[in-house]
């Protein structure tokens, strides 16, 4: 079974991905004010992503929610760099998941500002 | 009653430390200190000081003060045995109360009484399922901030009236919204306004907020559009994950200073209540305190003043449309004998349509009313936790879900506290600080 992590899109992020492959795929809301780039999880990897982070679960739709903003933006800067929205992105964050959670601890008190 | 007057009581009366209401974790739930100011103010007119047992009897079977007007709460001074012991407070004192060993207000002593079961109390307070049908739908439990503070309280209440005898020196940007209802009403005087309508906040506005507004001032005027909005934000405890005060207030100053709204017809003030997440109930306090504050008509959305699923989403609707006879209210508040003069404008939900490029009407449904959407497409409707999710990942909302000056506001504050939300952190700072210096 493969799950799905939503990425959200705006103005800054659309102009790092509109020329890629997946471009066209971008879920399209607020009558296309943001989209949403859908990334597919193999069961072996969200078992993976949920021991990583405990707070983050599985919702009824099949996505990974609750998950630490520091690794949706590993994961976006990964499918960037990879060209990929399936496994590739995510073994990708996974080289530096220990980094991630680290900064995904800290996350509860503080997230850098805009 | 200030400066040398304030001193002597200090050195004569009877005095108390105000301590906070603490949750199971220890965090602070409620301050009695915002309860003495709002009093004091004249927020909560009729009532000027807190109850003796008789009245919050008199509460809990009708919601009425032993006046006779209504009104939705018990407003209780619980201390504990030894807080009175030390005190040495009795019937008929002037007792004097610190905030950091510093006085702000005296409480002129009628009663000491003992509060029964607390957690009797705070499901007396609220309702159950078997009593009040009507709108609650599920027991009530330590998850619901106001049963928590209820059924929080100390054993002991004392009864009285209060007088301020330190006024609040509220810090920036608190300072700027703090309009107490004298004020307020001689505001909307000097402005010619006539029609006025409330809206309750504690959100930072995103645009279906704003539509809310707007379309309930076109309502409330009738055969004319209303002439304002009076902005009220309920500043007191917070819970994790909530918005932090100073972005609410300034997030609806935004709306003001970048024209949203012209200035003439739009103005942002606060009440300082920790609130009790009461819905129907606290819509009628709502209605006490915009209705002290000038406003001529509340407007309500879904699930007001709610949290969890414990109430009916439209409980607030069901009180200003027919009544909660199970609470001892007969007929919309509006509508009873020393009843509120101030009247609802009961709205339902407004989203996104991307076909009509504007905000649309959702329409209301609840008992017997059942209105029809206004457009025939699919809007798409603003989740909080949507909202949220874009913020936290330094994404820029959408200008049709946020105004980008909310936003930069929302930001601004972010840089100051390191999160765009309630943290543990904030929580512990602003029950060291308040909002005021004394």
């Amino acid at each position: 079974m493969t799950y799905k992590i939503g990425l959200l899109i705006d103005e800054r992020r659309y102009e790092a991905v509109k020329n890629l492959p997946f471009a066209s795929q971008l879920k399209s809301m607020f009558g296309g004010e943001i989209k949403m780039l859908e990334v597919e999880v193999d069961e072996e990897t969200a078992k993976k992503i949920l021991q990583a982070f405990p707070a983050a679960r599985l919702d009824a739709r099949g996505y990974l929610e609750d998950l630490p903003v520091a690794f949706k933006r590993a994961l976006f800067e990964a499918v960037v760099k990879t060209r990929s929205t399936g496994k590739e992105a995510l073994e990708e964050v996974f080289k530096n998941i220990e980094a991630v959670k680290e900064l995904a601890k800290k996350e509860k008190e503080y997230v850098p500002p805009p | 009653m200030e400066g040398d007057a304030a001193r002597s009581y200090w050195e004569v009366s009877t005095r108390l430390e105000v301590r906070p209401t603490l949750g199971p974790d220890g965090a602070p739930i409620r301050n009695p200190y915002r309860e003495v100011m709002s009093i004091a103010y004249g927020f909560f007119s009729p009532l000027e000081g807190f109850m003796p047992w008789n009245e919050v009897e008199s509460v809990l079977r009708e919601r009425r003060l032993l006046s006779g007007w209504l009104f939705p709460f018990p407003v209780v001074f619980d201390v504990s045995e030894e807080e009175l012991k030390s005190s040495g407070a009795r019937p008929g004192d002037d007792l004097l109360l610190t905030l950091r060993g510093r006085p702000f207000a005296v409480l002129k002593v009628e009663e000491v009484y003992k509060l029964p079961d607390r957690r009797e109390l705070a499901d007396a307070v609220f309702g159950a399922p078997e009593r009040n049908g009507e709108v609650v739908k599920k027991r009530f439990d330590e998850k619901h901030p106001g049963w928590l503070i209820h059924r929080s309280l100390k054993p002991l209440a004392v009864a009285g009236k209060v007088t301020v005898v330190n006024p609040p020196r509220f810090r920036e940007p608190y300072n700027r919204f703090w309009t107490p209802p004298a004020a307020s009403r001689k505001l909307i005087e000097a402005k010619g306004w006539k029609v006025v309508v409330a809206h309750q906040t504690r959100n930072v506005p995103h645009i279906g907020h704003e539509m809310l507004m707007k379309r309930a001032m076109f309502v409330a005027g009738g055969d004319r559009p209303g002439d304002a909005v009076l902005v009220n934000a309920i500043i007191g405890a917070k819970r994790l994950g909530d918005y932090v005060d100073e972005a609410i207030l300034e997030g609806h100053e935004a709306l003001n200073t970048a024209g949203y709204f012209h200035h003439s017809r739009h103005v942002v003030t606060m009440t300082l209540w920790d609130m009790r997440y009461g819905n129907p109930l606290e819509s009628l306090l709502h209605g006490v305190i915009r209705q002290n504050m000038g406003a001529t008509h509340h407007m309500f959305g879904r699930d007001h003043a709610a949290t969890g699923d414990y109430y009916d989403p439209y409980s607030t609707q069901i009180l200003w449309t027919r009544g909660l006879p199970s609470y001892g209210i007969d007929a919309p508040p509006h509508q009873v004998d020393k009843g509120l003069k101030i009247k609802p404008v009961n709205m339902g939900e407004f989203a996104y349509c991307p076909k009509c490029g504007e905000y649309t009407y959702l329409g209301i449904s609840y008992g017997d009313v059942k209105e029809a959407p206004l457009c025939g497409h699919t809007p798409e409707r603003i989740s909080g936790s949507f909202l949220r999710g874009v913020i936290i990942e330094g994404l820029r909302p959408p200008k049709v879900v946020m105004r980008p000056e909310v936003y930069d506001v929302i930001v601004k504050w972010w840089r100051v506290y390191g999160y765009p939300y309630v943290t543990d952190r904030y929580l512990k700072l602003k029950e060291e600080t308040l909002e005021a210096e004394l």
